[in-house]
């Protein structure tokens, strides 16, 4: 406890110079301003300003009386009791720099300014000078305090970033920043993107000329439109999870996929083979089935039952119908998402060469697909540090980050999920093999622990609800005092809790250079967005008109060939009865039945 | 239990039949009359308006405004095991960092002369504390004429005590305070006085009790109201000062105001300025005269510590720790 004459802030830095001891270096816990000649309610009422005023006129100022009492916690702690009455003083920049900066501009990710430290950040080094905005209610602000330099080569011994915070606590916009300056460091990093908001292409109207290009340092990919899971490299397990990832899988149906996938399968030659085998078990018995080959119309028909009768016989016993109809489903379910449609090569490429690869696609389809991807890459990785361990070759695959908000939903607490399994794997091995995360949620504490207690930095924005405090307080050095001002914490501020720095700072986040491109008004993007799609649609469908209606199979067949767009014939009537609704067709009435028409 | 509640009752209810008695008469006389009494035979009741910034400023570039005050520690047991610690603090509002204090100790164990009657040991000790504090208050404020200069000096309490308790050094200021052109003043919170009470004794000579002013006058001044006492009712009062009665603040209470006569001219003015310092919300008190009180006084355990620390262990506890600071 410290009585001064100068006024402290909470998080600022002191130095009591104890006459006995070498200076002591502390920081401001708690910051209290008293005035013992203003008792505030010591007849039951303030002091009227009049009075003051007239003091003041009389050539007394009694704000000159008032102490700050501070409490303040020492970096290391003092051999002896300190000396009362030691002075207490700002320190100078150079006695704090090495506990402030823990890295250079150049190799650290430069986040913010520590709060409260305009005093000392007066006589820093030029280099630390004029880094970064920060973004007031009045504007942009130059940087006159110390700047937050995230050390990224200490990643190596303490891996992972947590970042938690409550809605509009500043933790897109946070992450936004992380992700602006591993770009300028052209670290490879995949960022899973649910919100469709990390997208750098856009200038912030606040930064006018004073920004980056990043064009050519991020792509954002859309699952099923640019990027997708290439089904003939998928071994069982990457197939298992994939189908867990759309919905749960029994034992039975894991079993189903374990007997009747085959490595190379595509796509249509699995599907076809299930779809093969439940009809065989729709029959029944075998013989019906041989039933239908004798008595079957055309050679084709036969040579199709002799090939379910070989199915029948081999998995009827080992794959109930059932479980191979929930694989059906799940299978056609991702299909229809488009994840078969495309690989993930470019993902692959934009990580070799530096790049930040904005994933984006709804939270469930990004489940599903991360599971995917994220093995795919992490092993793509480890493979290469093995290889390079054991003296055999292996391609070369970088190291590499990877940033998801909403991380709950990859890996949340109580339950087993495909991509929280690979997401635990690489918080507790990552490391490693230089794959580290950095994980976005606004519920601490429905995010699986195991992953929590591996994050060894952890960004802590406004949090107002009391269970994610109390897991906040569990999991981070946070003192009692810092998780009380939690539900405070302006946007933007933060408590940045690193096993590195060894301390809690305190901090702002920089005005980010970019924006989001989240500027569209949700209605308005719906009406466009199923404009787009019709289009799209129509330049399928013109060529092919008229269209009768008994051909719709064949042209849901030449569909699929031509776009790797899949219709049922159900599904592609829908459509062309919206198109005749919107005017863009015409439907008429043949004595075969209906046709569709420009 | 009980027989001792229903003791205690009927006292109090004898107090106040008592009171009753002695005051009816005084109780009865409403405001108007008190008020008019007062006008015609003690002095005139008049309105005060509060000091303009502008008149401030110019005290503030006249040397500003001390005010003195002191405080009493008493440290120990009973006679003759204590100390009795005594400060003066004289604080200028324009010497923010030059404070004038002075301090001063007794101790029975240790004294002058020869006086150890038991039954003259509270007499002494008050004469002792008088004495010293007043001695120290009034160097104080000699000190502070000649440092700082100032417009006015507001000592805490009335100025007359200084008259029978450090007469010598009392003298020389006001002749210092008269040469430098110093106003002296003495703010009064508890008013000891009776120069409206003799005045209806001597006008109405039924009533033979004694009327103190402090209680003739709650409640009769509205807030910003004085009264100016005529020499002639003052007449009793030692000789050398006037005085007046104001009421500085909220409370219904009402506090005085004496200056040495050669600065009669300027009691209306200094009646002002307190009105002026005086927190609405308060017992009365300028606030200048607040800060300076809190300001002297010590906590008995710094005082304590002190003594820890710069006496020999043996001596200090022998003397000084009484059975119940051991029992704590
Ligand atoms: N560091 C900051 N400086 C200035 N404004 C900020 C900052 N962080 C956030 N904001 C503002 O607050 C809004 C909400 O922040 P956001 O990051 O979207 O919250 P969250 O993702 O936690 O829900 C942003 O749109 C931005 O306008
Ligand atoms: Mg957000």
């Amino acid at each position: 406890m410290s009585v001064l004459k100068i006024e402290t802030r909470i998080n600022e830095f002191l130095i009591i110079e104890d006459p006995h001891q070498n200076n002591l270096l502390g920081e401001v816990v708690e910051a209290k301003t008293y005035n013992r000649y203003i008792p505030l309610n010591i007849y039951g009422d303030f002091v009227d300003n009049s009075v003051l005023e007239s003091l003041r006129a009389l050539g007394y100022n009694i704000d000159d009386d008032t102490i700050y009492i501070a409490k303040v916690r020492l970096l290391n702690e003092a051999l002896y009791p300190i000396q009362t009455g030691s002075d207490v003083r700002i320190p100078e920049f150079m006695e704090v720099k090495d506990i402030m900066i823990k890295s250079s501009t150049e190799e650290g990710l430069t986040l913010g300014v520590i709060k409260n430290t305009d005093d000392l950040a007066k006589d820093m080094d030029d280099e630390f000078k004029d880094l970064l905005y920060t973004f007031e209610e009045g504007g942009l602000i130059p940087q006159n305090e110390i700047p937050y330099i995230l050390d990224l080569k200490s990643m190596h011994h303490y891996p992972h970033i947590g970042v938690f915070g409550g809605s509009g606590s500043g933790k897109s916009f946070g992450l936004r920043v992380v992700l602006e300056e591993l770009m300028v460091q052209n670290i490879p990093t995949i960022v899973l993107d649910p919100h469709f908001e990390m997208d750098f292409g856009e200038v912030a109207s606040y930064m006018e000329e004073k920004s980056i290009d990043f064009t050519d340092k991020f792509k954002c990919l859309q699952v099923g439109t640019h990027v997708g899971v290439k089904f003939e490299d998928l071994s069982a397990q990457d197939l298992k999870n994939l189908l867990h990832a759309a919905s749960n899988l029994t034992d039975s149906m894991n079993n189903v996929v374990d007997i009747l996938f085959k490595p190379r399968d595509s796509y249509y030659s699995f599907y076809n083979r299930m779809q093969m085998l439940t009809e065989a078990q729709e029959e029944g018995s075998l013989d019906r089935i041989e039933n239908r080959i004798n008595n079957a119309n055309d050679n084709d028909e036969r040579k199709a039952w002799l090939d379910r009768r070989d199915l029948f016989i081999s998995y009827d016993k080992t794959c109930p119908y059932n479980s191979v109809r929930g694989i059906i489903w799940r299978l056609k379910r991702l299909g229809n998402d488009g994840v078969f449609s495309k690989d993930i090569k470019e993902i692959e490429d934009g990580l070799q060469n530096g790049k930040l690869i904005v994933i984006q696609g709804s939270t469930r389809i990004l489940q599903v697909f991360s599971t995917y991807l994220l093995s795919n890459l992490y092993h793509k990785r480890r493979d290469y540090k093995d290889a390079l361990y054991k003296k055999t070759t292996a391609e070369y695959f970088p190291p590499f980050l990877i940033v998801t908000d909403e991380a709950h939903n990859f890996a949340p607490k109580g339950y087993d999920s495909p991509s929280k399994s690979i997401l635990k794997e690489i918080s507790q091995e990552g490391r490693k093999y230089g794959v580290f995360l950095i994980l976005a949620t606004q519920r601490p504490t429905l995010l699986d622990e195991t992953i929590t207690a591996q994050l060894n930095t952890k960004l802590i924005f406004r949090t107002v609800r009391a269970s994610d405090i109390q897991t906040i307080q569990e999991e981070t050095d946070l003192t009692a005092e810092e998780c009380r001002r939690l539900p405070y914490l302006r946007t933007g501020d933060v408590f940045i809790s690193s096993a590195n720095m060894g301390r809690t700072i305190f901090a702002r986040i920089r005005a980010a250079l970019t924006t989001s491109p989240h500027t569209l008004n949700p209605f308005d993007e719906l009406k466009s967005k199923s404009k787009e799609d019709d289009d799209k649609f129509l330049n399928i469908i013109m060529s092919k008109l008229p269209i009768n209606d008994i051909e719709l199979a064949q042209v849901a067949l030449e569909i699929e060939k031509e776009t790797n767009i899949t219709y049922t014939v159900n599904n592609l009537e829908e459509r062309l009865k919206q198109m005749v609704d919107k005017n863009h067709i015409k439907k008429e009435e043949t004595i075969f039945g209906y046709r569709y028409k420009v | 239990m009980d027989a001792l509640n229903n003791k205690l009752k009927e006292k109090v209810v004898d107090l106040n039949t008592i009171l009753t008695e002695k005051y009816g008469s005084i109780l009865k006389m409403n405001r108007q009359e008190i008020r008019s009494f007062i006008n015609n035979y003690v002095g005139h009741i008049k309105k005060m308006e509060k000091l303009d910034k502008d008149q401030l400023s110019i005290y503030q570039s006249k040397g500003g405004i001390v005010g003195v005050d002191g405080s009493v520690n008493k440290i120990g047991g009973a006679y003759p095991h204590f100390v009795e610690i005594y400060q003066a603090l004289a604080k200028s509002t324009t010497h923010r960092d030059d404070n004038i204090v002075l301090a001063d100790l007794y101790t029975p164990l240790y004294t002058e002369q020869e006086e150890t009657t038991l039954e003259n040991e509270v007499r002494i000790i008050d004469d002792k504390r008088n004495m010293k504090l007043s001695t120290i208050e009034v160097d104080a404020a000699i000190e502070s004429v000649k440092n700082h200069k100032p417009y006015a000096i507001l000592m805490d309490g009335g100025l007359i005590r200084y008259n029978i308790n450090a007469h010598d050094r009392w003298m020389e200021l006001r002749n210092l305070c008269e040469q430098e052109g110093v106003i002296l003043v003495g703010v009064i919170k508890d008013i000891k006085t009776s120069i409206i009470g003799d005045k209806i004794k001597e006008v109405d000579k039924s009533i033979k009790d004694t009327f103190y002013d402090r209680e003739l006058l709650f409640g009769q001044l509205d807030y910003g109201e004085m009264i100016t006492i005529n020499e002639e009712a003052n007449r009793k009062e030692p000789k050398g000062y006037a005085s007046i009665f104001l009421r500085s603040s909220l409370a219904p209470t009402v506090i005085g105001m004496d200056i040495i006569d050669s600065q009669r001219e300027y009691i209306e003015e200094m009646a002002r300025l307190i009105f002026t310092l005086t927190p609405e919300n308060s017992r009365g008190v300028p606030l200048w005269l607040d800060i300076v009180d809190k300001e002297v006084l010590i906590s008995d355990d710094m005082i304590k510590s002190m003594m820890e620390e710069y006496m020999d262990r043996g001596l200090y506890e022998r003397f000084f720790i009484s059975e119940r600071d051991k029992r704590n």
